[in-house]
């Protein structure tokens, strides 16, 4: 069964559990895999990000020294942070994120072709 | 008149109209006029959706925020930024992965139903019109500075109004989004140029950030306010009336001016000056460096919430997710995304905080600006930009300043036409109504469709002023953007974490989540904005629930509970849901493309065969 989808021609089984684009090949199984990967990833980075993020309200709610002590200036370390610390925090989370996802790609592009490929070949053997 | 700046301003309009023209060739197919063909490049993506994004809130909204609100003022900033990391976290990659045009289509592809996508169409276009109101309320008020009176009959802020709709009908209708993309691109430097500027200026002027901080917090915030004369003598339950709060803040000489409005009987308001109230630790003053101005403690995180999830579920920003070429760029498109903006909002909380004291030197020392003042402080604090931009930098400054604010409209608007008539035009005409039109019929809807929108932004902005919604709220702009941040975060966000990262999620779920968050967040601002306006009271569960400034803490979990506890009733999953998730997670496309080179950036100028 052919398909058009915004990345070109595809092909997919009869079973609808896998799919081939080109010489490419992703089984349900190979997918799962990959899933799982990224999953951990960005849900990782997710906690992280969540936990800074609703932290500074929390803060602002109930640490005092948090949101009422000056540290510098007319600073406080709330407002340090909020205008300027966080984005780097952000500029952090993104750009190591990033990188961590592009290295899982590349692993779970090759163990994604490892996996169809050994599972076409026990289709072959069955 | 200002008419250096007028032409500055005159000047980047004719550039951003004849940028259109010229991407007119390059414009052919549906997926050029929506999508500029898919070869947007990291970089040139990243401009162009800080161009999109950046708009009349960043622009003028968190710098006029920060100058009314201090501290929570500054959380505009933070949050906008931060919502890209939802996007670049959960959303970015598996949807271009998915590869399609829109959100709707992506409901359609994931859960195979028309009732989803049109729901989804509803949600895009109920988002877009929340969004592009306090554009075009900027539009106004920005006018108002610039040229201070109006044409044809009509005042200042009616012209900016009806200007800014019909340039931003005419560049999007002719050059669809490649010419969209190029605008924003260029909107975007233009934007980033202005706000550097500003700081510069200001430092230049004698700004120190950490004095100027400690000087702001010695004393309390000061709000402004208009009432009636009965209003101002009227005692509130502790006993205390508006004239006597008046007293303790303004000087003996503005004092007579209000007891003379008072005495002369005369109808209509005079605004006043008082103290602003703490709302979170309402033992404490309301110190410019803490928290509290503008929200006690729920909204403290509703805000956040709003702010960071809202991001991950605007139409026009998802959509130019759709026109990276790979997953891997529409990540590095999001890393530069945060570079920018994180740079230009930095440098609006440094302008929000040096205006105050700017400002109040300036009209100290005798000068005059062209807004409206009481007590040294603007009482359309949205207006800081411009206002600010003349005193530092004369009309020249003035001039950059406002075409920047134009420019961030005529960006983000734009976006957000393009957003609309692709939901439209490409989810329901092309889907529904005419299912075999040909290539110049579709292009030739979507423009229409462009041109209704704008239609529609220019009613949205007059109505604005007509409910009194500018008198109701500081900080204006800033704050209507975040109502539709608060719609998306309710509507979409929970619909595409579960669809993309659930695979027991079903279309009856994801329905009923898209519509308990987008009923329940638009039902909750309208209640805030009716306690606002005083047309409901304070008490009871309908008092308590207006009082939300934000609803999204209550809607965005409400929204996921539903979608996961209907999901799990129901059980039904698509039948090809295999076939769904690996769209959406696989990878064979992608070491396709890759092997053949097909992941590369090609160019926008390029003509679709």
């Amino acid at each position: 069964m052919g398909e058009t989808t915004a990345h070109g021609s595809a092909a997919l089984s009869a079973d609808g559990r896998q799919i081939q684009y080109g010489d490419h090949i992703d089984t349900i199984e190979s997918v799962d895999a990959v899933f799982r990967g990224q999953r951990k990833l960005s849900f990782t980075y997710g906690a992280i990000f969540f936990a800074v993020t609703l932290g500074v309200p929390a803060s602002s709610v109930w640490w005092k020294t948090w949101y009422s002590v000056e540290v510098w200036g007319g600073f406080t370390a709330n407002y340090l942070f909020v205008g300027f610390f966080y984005f780097v925090f952000l500029w952090t989370m993104a750009w190591t994120y990033s990188k961590q996802a592009d290295r899982l790609d590349e692993r779970l592009l090759a163990m994604a072709d490892e996996i169809a490929a050994r599972t076409a070949h026990e289709e072959v053997q069955s | 008149m200002n008419t250096i700046a007028i032409i500055l301003v005159i000047g980047l309009t004719l550039f951003t109209i004849g940028l259109s023209i010229f991407s007119r060739r390059f414009t052919r197919t549906t997926a050029d006029f929506y999508l500029a063909g898919r070869k947007v490049g990291s970089f040139a993506n990243a401009s162009a959706i800080s161009g999109d994004y950046l708009s009349a809130a960043s622009f003028l909204g968190v710098a006029g925020a920060i100058y009314a609100s201090g501290l929570d003022g500054i959380w505009y900033a933070a949050g906008f930024a931060g919502g890209f990391m939802v996007v670049v976290l959960f959303i970015a990659s598996p949807l271009r992965r998915f590869g399609e045009y829109t959100v709707a289509d992506f409901a359609f592809g994931r859960f195979g139903s028309d009732r989803i996508r049109l729901i989804t169409v509803l949600g895009v276009l109920l988002t877009s019109f929340f969004y592009m109101a306090p554009q075009m309320y900027g539009a106004g008020t920005t006018w108002q500075v610039l040229v201070g009176g109006g044409f044809l009959g009509m005042d200042g802020y009616t012209s900016g109004v009806v200007v800014v709709a019909a340039i931003i009908a005419f560049y999007v209708s002719v050059g669809g989004m490649k010419g969209t993309t190029m605008n924003q691109i260029f909107q975007f430097w233009w934007l980033a140029f202005a706000m550097i500027l500003m700081v510069v200026f200001a430092f230049g002027n004698g700004f120190n950030y950490p004095e100027a901080l400690e000087a702001e917090s010695q004393q309390p915030i000061v709000n402004t306010k208009a009432y009636t004369a009965e209003q101002l003598t009227a005692p509130d339950d502790a006993g205390v009336t508006p004239y006597d709060k008046a007293a303790e803040v303004m000087t003996a000489e503005e004092m007579t001016e209000v007891d003379e409005f008072i005495e002369s009987g005369a109808d209509g308001t005079i605004r006043i000056a008082y103290y602003a109230s703490n709302k979170l630790h309402t033992d404490r003053e309301m110190a410019f460096n803490e928290p509290g101005h503008r929200y006690n403690g729920f909204d403290q995180f509703s805000m956040v919430l709003a702010l960071v999830l809202g991001t991950a579920g605007l139409p026009h920003i998802l959509n130019r997710y759709y026109t990276n070429p790979s997953g891997k760029a529409a990540r590095r498109s999001t890393f530069w995304v945060l570079v920018f903006i994180s740079v230009f909002y930095i440098g609006s909380t440094i302008v929000g905080l040096a205006g105050l004291g700017i400002i109040r030197e300036f009209l100290a020392d005798g000068g005059t600006v062209n807004a409206a003042t009481v007590h040294g402080l603007l009482t359309k604090p949205d207006q800081l930009m411009p206002v600010l931009g003349e005193i530092l930098g004369g009309q020249w400054m003035m001039g950059i300043v406002s075409a920047g604010a134009f420019a961030a409209m005529f960006s983000t608007v734009g976006g957000l036409l393009i957003a609309a008539a692709s939901a439209l035009g490409h989810d329901v005409y092309e889907k529904y109504i005419n299912k075999d039109a040909s290539e110049a019929k579709r292009v030739a809807f979507g423009k229409t469709a462009v041109l209704a929108f704008a239609g529609a932004a220019l009613l949205i902005g007059l109505a604005i002023p007509h409910f009194g919604l500018d008198q109701a709220y500081p900080a204006l702009i800033a704050m209507m953007v975040t109502w539709a941040f608060s719609v998306g975060a309710s509507a979409f966000v929970p619909m595409l974490l579960t669809g993309i990262w659930w695979k027991g999620t079903t279309e009856k779920g994801a329905t009923a989540g898209m519509l308990v968050g987008l009923i329940g967040a638009i039902s909750i601002i309208f209640l805030n904005i009716m306690h606002q306006l005083g047309t409901i009271g304070h008490e009871g569960l309908l008092g308590f629930v207006g009082s939300l400034t934000y609803p999204v803490l209550f809607t965005f979990p409400l929204s996921l509970f539903t979608i996961i506890i209907v999901s799990k009733l129901d059980g039904q999953l698509p039948k090809n849901v295999d076939h769904i998730w690996m769209r959406i997670h696989g990878t064979a496309s992608e070491r396709h493309e890759k092997q053949h080179g097909l992941d590369k950036v090609g160019s926008m100028f390029a003509k679709s065969k």
